[in-house]
């Protein structure tokens, strides 16, 4: 396998070595309690989960690629190289509008992935990728697009559950997800990641309320991905014009993107989902009730689910309060 | 004129005791901005006290008229500030590179630089959480760097005068300042957003990347120098618009000031450093460090002071004396404390600070001036603490651990501080064959029993260490 972390790694780059691209997202309290013994307990707990997943699996790794998206995720390539003798690559991902640092990076990604794979990655093997991933994302927008239909048929925890087989790589078939029909108040997801561990969460939420869209990883952010032209140049403009994240600066384009899909998702509220000490998110939480102008329920987590009755009875009394709105 | 006495640490009301020995002719001979009228900043630290710097009646400080001068033209900065902005002098504010861009915004005439972000230390002087809780009721989580006090002096429009133009640097770097700057912008601010690289090490296994080295050893990509050179000339942009000036050779000029700076700083901390006895207190030696940022607003003036400062700690090295005993034990301190008062518990406690790694490594080397200004200004910036790996910016201490110079070392942490929640167990591990003390920095005024424990239990560990 050769793990990854970060939406601007371009998967299809990682398959035309020949390994599997399986996206680093774990995160369950166990995972992060056990990677306090390497970093200090007011690091993010998906980062501690994850360092503790590739310590506990370094044989399955052939190479971790990352990016320097957040500090501390970038900081946890740093501890796996001091670690573990797996090949790291970490790219720069421009923070600010810089097109050329990310081109010049995906190049050097590419390069080393030929040395590290001994295959030469031509814009034919890339094509091939292209196609296949493209194929399945395809699939994976016809899905979403029954998500966010009104009513709304397929639910969140059911596209989420299929959308593991990319993030792990199983690509092969298509999935099949059985459609069911919700009025329960529309709701969108944004925020930290959506671990693979997470199914828990958003059945907890879609018992009340219904997400009809999301930009999290970990569940839909990969549909934003078009590669146009199926070269290396192709997947470089693909990814690096995906909608912004919310890390970028200035984030007015994030912003801007979220109510887009707010006003054509019909969205009645929104959940922010936020990780301890995740600064991206947590800094931002006061300015998203502030610009998207809808209410927003904040929920805070170190991945623990001990305080799951509270949890779900502020989740009642947000659906109460969509309804009383609408 | 001052007598200067024998080196000590002495209280506030002893300093205004001893400030009555100062004439006033030596009162009006050291000037801010060279300007006689109102440039005057030489006064007891009292004084700073009754504009709300509370924590003062419980620092300790040098007695030289050196520190005197420092203190008084530190605790002045906000006044000097407001007056520059006050007489047409542009304010130029520089976010998040700690260290590179001043050089860039000094070489224009009557333009100024400051560090919003400094005012990090603002809420411990002040003894008080205004900023801090202000900061919290415009989005910032309670858990993250005290810098956050930042976005609340923007807020507030109170502690500097509006920025003419703000460059906020972002990338490769810390959460928490990126973050904080994103939320200036919300405030109605409009930064230039600038890139910080990734200084990514060589590896056996890479093969591609053409490296080089800075100055100080430390490899990266060759073609990063070229994304920072860019960077650097938006910035030369920007001024050359805000000032209708344009000459590189006030950039070379600027470049040269600033490496004198840089180097003066280096010999003052290589003197206090290799001395019998500490001659200068670690308080004022972190004060001396920061002032490389931005030279407090007033490069010629710091420049002078240090001047002075280096000429009481080589006197003090001559004659063999010092603000410490003897036998206090050499510590390194890693990441700056944003409270004051722990550099002055900390030696009280017993420990000589000889080494210090406060996340400015950029600002502490020497500029290149044989080469392009941009490029040369891209090639020091590379040097950052915080853009590459923990092992290179911990290798120093590393050395001088081995070599037997540093007995212990001390990391102060900000709870929810990106770099310091994933760094801190490295670097333990790391310099681990010295007792390594981290500790969380508590919010102002809030130094507890506890943390003087352990502090003392570090100091016995040290000790028994070494017998």
């Amino acid at each position: 396998m050769i793990g990854y972390t970060c939406p601007y790694i371009p998967v299809e780059l990682l398959a035309a070595t020949g390994l599997k691209p399986y996206c680093l997202l774990h995160g369950d309290i166990q995972l992060s309690q056990d990677g306090e013994q390497y970093v200090r307990v007011d690091a993010c707990p998906f980062v501690k989960s994850n360092l503790t997943h590739i310590l506990n699996n370094q044989e399955k790794f052939a190479a971790i690629v990352g990016t320097t998206a957040c500090d501390m995720s970038r900081r946890m390539f740093d501890v796996i190289d001091e670690m573990t003798k797996i090949p790291v690559y970490v790219l720069h991902n421009p923070r600010t509008d810089n097109p050329q640092i990310f081109s010049d990076e995906i190049d050097w990604l590419k390069s080393e992935l030929e040395h590290l794979s001994h295959k030469k990655l031509s814009d034919d093997i890339l094509a091939i990728q292209i196609d296949r991933w493209g194929k399945l994302r395809e699939h994976f927008r016809s899905l979403d697009n029954k998500r966010a239909a009104h009513p709304s048929v397929i639910s969140t925890s059911l596209f989420y559950k299929t959308a593991t087989n990319y993030y792990q790589g199983n690509i092969d078939a298509l999935p099949v997800v059985t459609e069911t029909i919700s009025d329960k108040p529309r709701v969108y997801l944004v925020g930290s990641e959506i671990t693979y561990e997470s199914s828990a969460l958003l059945e907890l939420l879609e018992q009340e309320l219904n997400i009809v869209g999301d930009f999290t990883c970990g569940v839909s952010q990969f549909l934003s991905i078009t590669v146009r032209k199926k070269t290396l140049e192709g997947i470089k403009q693909a990814y690096y014009c995906q909608p912004s994240q919310i890390y970028k600066r200035p984030n007015k384009e994030y912003y801007d993107y979220i109510k887009v899909q707010l006003e054509t998702r019909k969205c009645k509220g929104i959940i922010a989902w936020t990780l301890d000490y995740c600064d991206s998110y947590e800094f931002e939480s006061r300015r998203m009730e502030k610009n998207f102008g809808l209410p927003l329920l904040k929920i805070r987590s170190n991945f623990s689910f001990q305080n799951v009755s509270q949890l779900k009875t502020r989740i009642t009394a947000f659906k109460e309060v969509l309804c009383s709105r609408s | 004129m001052f007598k200067e006495l024998s080196p000590k640490k002495i209280s506030m009301s002893e300093w205004s005791e001893q400030f009555k020995e100062i004439d006033t002719k030596t009162i009006k001979k050291f000037t801010y901005y060279n300007n006689k009228d109102w440039g005057v900043y030489l006064s007891p630290p009292a004084t700073f006290m009754v504009y709300g710097v509370r924590e003062l009646k419980r620092l300790k400080f040098d007695n030289s008229l050196a520190s005197l001068r420092l203190w008084g033209f530190v605790f002045n900065e906000s006044e000097r500030l407001f007056r520059a902005k006050q007489s047409g002098k542009k304010i130029v504010a520089t976010l998040g590179d700690l260290g590179t861009i001043p050089t860039i915004v000094m070489a224009f005439p009557d333009c100024i630089p400051f560090y919003p972000e400094c005012i990090w230390w603002t809420p411990f002087f002040n003894e008080s959480t205004v900023l801090l809780d202000t900061a919290s009721e415009l989005g910032t989580p309670e858990a993250a760097c005290f810098s956050r006090a930042t976005l609340a002096a923007f807020y507030k429009k109170a502690y500097f005068p509006k920025p003419d133009i703000l460059f906020a640097s972002s990338g490769a770097s810390c959460d928490d300042y990126s973050c904080i700057m994103q939320l200036v912008e919300d405030l109605g601010y409009s930064p230039i957003w600038l890139e910080i690289p990734y200084r990514r090490r060589s590896r056996s296994y890479f093969t591609t990347d053409e490296y080089e080295r800075t100055l100080s050893g430390l490899e990266y990509p060759k073609r990063f120098e070229h994304y920072l050179t860019n960077e650097y000339k938006k910035v030369w942009k920007e001024m050359a618009e805000l000032t209708g000036i344009h000459d590189l050779e006030l950039l070379r000029t600027s470049i040269k000031k600033v490496n004198r700076l840089r180097m003066l700083v280096e010999k003052i901390k290589e003197l206090g450093n290799e001395a019998e006895r500490a001659p200068f207190p670690a308080l004022e030696m972190m004060v001396i460090e920061f002032g490389n940022l931005y030279g407090y607003a007033d490069l010629d003036e710091w420049l002078d002071i240090l001047e002075m400062v280096y000429q009481t700690i080589r006197g003090r090295v001559q004659h063999k004396v010092g603000v410490l005993s003897a036998d206090a034990i050499p510590i390194a301190w890693v990441t700056p404390s944003a409270e004051p008062y722990l550099l002055n518990l900390v030696e009280d406690m017993g420990c000589r600070v000889v080494e210090t790694e406060y996340v400015i490594h950029q600002a502490l080397v020497e500029i290149e001036e044989d080469i392009d200004p941009f490029h040369a200004l891209a090639r020091s910036f590379l040097n950052a603490s915080l853009i590459g790996s923990t092992e290179e910016r911990v290798s120093r201490i590393r050395d001088k651990v081995h070599a037997g110079k540093i007995a212990g070392v001390l990391i102060t942490n900000m709870l929810g501080c990106s770099h310091c929640a994933m760094e801190t167990r490295l670097i333990e591990q790391k310099l681990n064959t010295v007792p390594v003390l981290s500790i969380d920095v508590p919010a102002p005024f809030a130094v507890t029993e506890q943390i003087k424990s352990r502090i003392a239990a570090f100091v016995e560990t040290m000790k028994w260490a070494k017998s």
